[in-house]
């Protein structure tokens, strides 16, 4: 009996002791508590962006491509360039609207899948590129002479066997587009993909040589392929269809028909220069493109 | 230097390349049976071809070789154009795209982006391609008459024909 008493008084002082440690430290725990709950709001932030991410990957990577760096037919994310307004209001309002006059489609996102967008977008923003130092001007006169219209497209004039060059300056950091000219097959530029087919193949402009059953060879880019056929476009810009089994060899080469411009080709300024004025392109409005030129 | 001349070579082999379907073979469209160069096949708008591997004998044996899926629901209301091997065609919301007449494999898609609230009279539909050079031309459903390069898709020009709010 004396023996439990004792241990009762005792349970008693150490629960006193508690509730003076609690009320000496209510002040600063009370003061922790702001910090407490940003940091929720952070760990919201974050769980947000995850969810974004995985949004992102199933629904817009088949155009912005994976990590929102740029696809074949939607512009790179990570440049922290928005061409339709970089307010979070906005970027909602074209995820969920479109863009009229462009590719981008109006999307049927619940309101909170978009806002996990914006989140997962927002997180990339640590990635945006460096400025662009040159003069655009003189990067239109290295454009041309450097012959880069001869396989490339700016608003309606050009050549057609590599991508067209139109709205470059909105799909594409400033340091992919360095990357493309000094080491073009470093990262081969994504082609034609199906927007409502997430499950297709996406295409890139690979350099691909098919030798046919009387041995000729025949040098192009895919165009698309399967089991059975391969397409292509030669540089002459000729198009040439081939069924495998009529080939005796396709060959893949991995890597693209564009030159590299190394710097014994194109100075540092020049290509300073020339990314300036690509970086400028920004495609022409719908209805304008004639009285644009 | 070399690469310089690399890439004139390119450009002329590209201006070389670049007499694809002119005037001239619309009017003697008649000489060309493997090809369909407009909407009613030539001028004089017979809609027949000359081509006879499939015929009355044998039209009730014909069997799918290939599918294409244009992306959308909806209807053709159409007549694919045919130029050297490749199929031009277009479909629901003014969808156009190039195929290997042969496997069926796109060479290029492409998809207006049309204003909401459209109310076309007879369904979202398009009528139809035509072709000159290097250009196919589509009249949109938002009046818009576009031209399209015909190797890539690409937009080449695009105006409004008439104010759509109006129709």
């Amino acid at each position: 009996m004396e023996e439990r008493l004792g241990l009762r008084m005792g349970l008693a002082a150490s629960l006193l002791m508690l509730l003076m440690l609690f009320l000496f430290a209510r002040v600063p725990l009370a003061a922790g508590g702001q910090e407490a709950s940003s940091g929720d709001a952070a760990k919201a932030k974050a769980a947000d962006a995850k969810e974004g991410a995985s949004l992102f990957r199933a629904n817009c990577s088949p155009c912005h491509g994976l990590g929102a760096r740029g696809g074949g037919r939607g512009p790179d994310l990570t440049s922290g360039r928005w061409t339709h307004g970089s307010s979070d209001d906005e970027i909602f309002r074209t995820i969920s609207q479109g863009v009229p006059g462009t590719e981008m489609p109006a999307n049927a996102f619940e309101d909170s899948e978009i806002l996990a967008l914006v989140a997962y977008l927002r997180s990339l923003q640590p990635l945006s590129q460096a400025l662009v130092a040159g003069n655009a001007g003189k990067g239109r006169k290295v454009f041309e002479n450097a012959g880069c219209a001869s396989c490339h497209m700016v608003n309606g004039g050009g050549g057609r066997l590599g991508p067209d060059l139109s709205r470059v300056g909105a799909s594409r950091s400033v340091s992919y587009l360095m990357d493309s000219i000094r080491n073009p097959d470093k990262e081969l530029s994504a082609a034609m993909s199906d927007p409502n087919n997430h499950y297709s193949v996406t295409m890139v402009y690979d350099t691909v040589t098919v030798v046919t059953a009387g041995g000729e060879k025949i040098t192009g880019v895919a165009k698309n392929e399967d089991t059975f056929s391969v397409q292509l476009m030669t540089p002459s810009e000729e198009l040439r269809f081939f069924l495998k089994k009529d080939l005796k060899e396709v060959v893949h080469e991995h890597k693209s028909l564009m030159p590299s411009y190394s710097e014994s080709v194109l100075s540092q300024s020049d290509l300073e220069d020339l990314v300036a004025y690509l970086a400028a392109l920004r495609g022409v409005e719908s209805g304008n493109a004639k009285e644009a030129k | 230097m070399k690469r310089t001349f690399f890439a004139a070579a390119l450009l002329l082999a590209a201006v070389a390349a670049n007499a694809q379907v002119s005037y001239e073979r619309l009017l003697g469209a008649d000489r060309e049976a493997k090809n369909w160069l407009t909407y009613s096949g030539r001028y004089s708008g017979w809609r027949y071809s000359t081509l006879n591997q499939i015929n009355t004998g044998n039209a009730s044996r014909l069997a799918l070789q290939w599918a294409f899926q244009v992306s959308d629901l909806g209807q053709f209301e159409t007549t694919p154009i045919v130029v050297d091997g490749v199929l031009y065609g277009s479909g629901q919301n003014d969808r156009a795209f190039a195929i290997d007449a042969r496997t069926g494999r796109a060479i290029w898609r492409y998809q207006r982006n049309l204003p909401d609230k459209l109310q076309p009279c007879c369904g979202m539909v398009n009528r139809g391609l035509a072709i000159l050079g290097n250009c196919l031309f589509m009249a949109t459903l938002d009046a818009h008459v576009i031209a399209l390069d015909t190797k890539t898709g690409n937009l080449v020009w695009d105006v409004t024909a008439a104010d759509y709010h109006k129709a």
